[in-house]
């Protein structure tokens, strides 16, 4: 998957507009990072990338790159 | 892990009463906002639910069904062995609702009656419990009750936990029955009992003199509760059915706690079954706890005349953290039809 997919998935995981998130942008900053959207993101990384990534590990998350590091 | 068969035993009928007052989530929009709400509705699937007025208790929804269950399989009250109540809202914090039920149905001073506080995994374990006394003991009628009114309880300005929840109270009625058998595992992982708690209100807080408010309502970490049933649950399911030998068309119907629709669909497909096998009732009655599984088969199978049989899957799993699964028959006809209600245990039972 390329950047700009991951970049891409994750927008429509948030309900947000496509071509508008950037690696920067902090996730306090977005609206839709709520409750819902930390399980979303663990069912995208369990279901895309087999990975199990614990509620504890995306507290530690503050941007949207630092979400991206882990899809791979 | 514990796991096994229990012999001779069938589940003859099952039956459901869900408290007559509606409530629809969008009556929320005021409270959280539309587009929250709605993206509420779109990720847990529930649009409205039963809630019990505030007079209505667990054990009265459980005892509607129990008296039309008895009623419909002609079981007279003295040829009930034991009860086992399982529900979070007891009537009391003592005695043992169970107690109250033996009296309130009118069973024999024999029969046997006890409480069990778990959950979303309250009809698995009380089906191994209620199967486990028929199987090897001198019992051949028990009556299974499980039923929650979990909004008792509820921040009402928590989204996480105002929405979700719906009341009912079910009741299930097993007896010995030659060749037939229930399969089941069971297991518990306590490292996660904070995941779903109600911090205040027993022992363990009681030598505090100053208690937050809110250490007396539910607490919920959805998402280490989504992680681990798509791990430990997920798996867990996926090795009962290959140590017995359960293959993808050796069932039916797959009746799992109705927890969140976005856990059903996301287990479902990791367990690549297909999505028409699994009835939802979440999205009419909400996530109804421990009745959840019961109350789905009643809304899937209650009007169903036919005595053909059908092959269950039923999985629980939550608070605790618990969970199991049990693989059994039983007749389509055994369910009857939901029924709603009003009533409420005023002190004054009709017999």
């Amino acid at each position: 998957m390329t950047y700009k997919e991951k970049l891409n998935l994750l927008e429509e995981l948030l309900l947000i507009e496509k071509d508008t998130l950037d690696g920067t942008v902090e996730l306090n900053s977005i609206s839709e990072w709520d409750s819902m959207a930390v399980i979303t993101t663990i069912a995208m990384f369990d279901s895309v990338y087999n990975k199990n990534i614990k509620s504890e590990e995306i507290k530690q998350f503050k941007t949207i790159q630092d979400i991206i590091d882990k899809m791979e | 892990m514990a796991n096994g068969i229990l012999k001779n035993v069938e589940i003859k009928g099952i039956a459901c009463a869900v408290p007559d007052h509606l409530v629809n989530n969008e009556d929320f929009f005021g409270v959280f906002g539309e587009e929250s709400v709605q993206k509420f509705i779109n990720m847990t699937g529930v649009k409205t639910r039963r809630v019990a007025i505030d007079e209505q208790c667990a054990s009265d929804l459980c005892y509607v069904a129990a008296k039309k269950l008895m009623e419909r399989l002609n079981w007279e009250a003295s040829t009930i062995d034991a009860l086992i109540f399982i529900t979070q809202t007891p009537d009391y914090a003592v005695p043992a609702t169970a107690c109250v039920m033996q009296h309130r149905l009118g069973l024999s001073d024999e029969c046997i009656a006890f409480d069990i506080n778990l959950g979303c995994s309250a009809y698995v374990y009380g089906l191994w419990q209620a199967a486990t006394m028929i199987s090897t003991q001198n019992i051949n009628r028990v009556l299974l009750l499980v039923g929650d009114t979990s909004n008792f309880g509820i921040n009402p300005n928590d989204s996480a936990t105002a929405m979700i929840f719906g009341d009912g109270g079910t009741a299930t009625a097993l007896e010995k029955t030659e060749g037939k058998d229930i399969k089941y595992f069971l297991k518990t992982k306590g490292s996660g009992y904070k995941y779903i708690m109600v911090p205040a209100g027993h022992a363990r807080s009681r030598s505090q003199t100053i208690v937050d408010k809110s250490e007396y309502e539910l607490s919920m970490n959805g998402a280490d509760i989504f992680n681990f049933t798509i791990t430990d649950v997920q798996k867990s399911l996926a090795d009962f059915m290959a140590e017995n030998s359960i293959g993808k068309n050796d069932v039916d119907m797959y009746v799992f706690h109705q927890a969140n629709l976005f856990i059903i669909k996301h287990l479902t497909k990791k367990l690549g079954i297909p999505i028409e096998k699994v009835p939802i009732s979440i999205d009419r009655y909400g996530n109804t706890s421990g009745e959840s599984i019961p109350l789905t088969l009643v809304d899937a199978l209650g009007s169903e005349q036919s005595d053909d049989t059908i092959k269950l899957l039923l999985c629980g799993f939550g608070v605790g953290l618990s969970y199991g699964a049990i693989y059994l028959e039983m007749k389509k006809s055994a369910c009857i039809p939901m029924i709603y209600t009003n009533y409420y245990f005023d002190g004054v039972d009709k017999k």
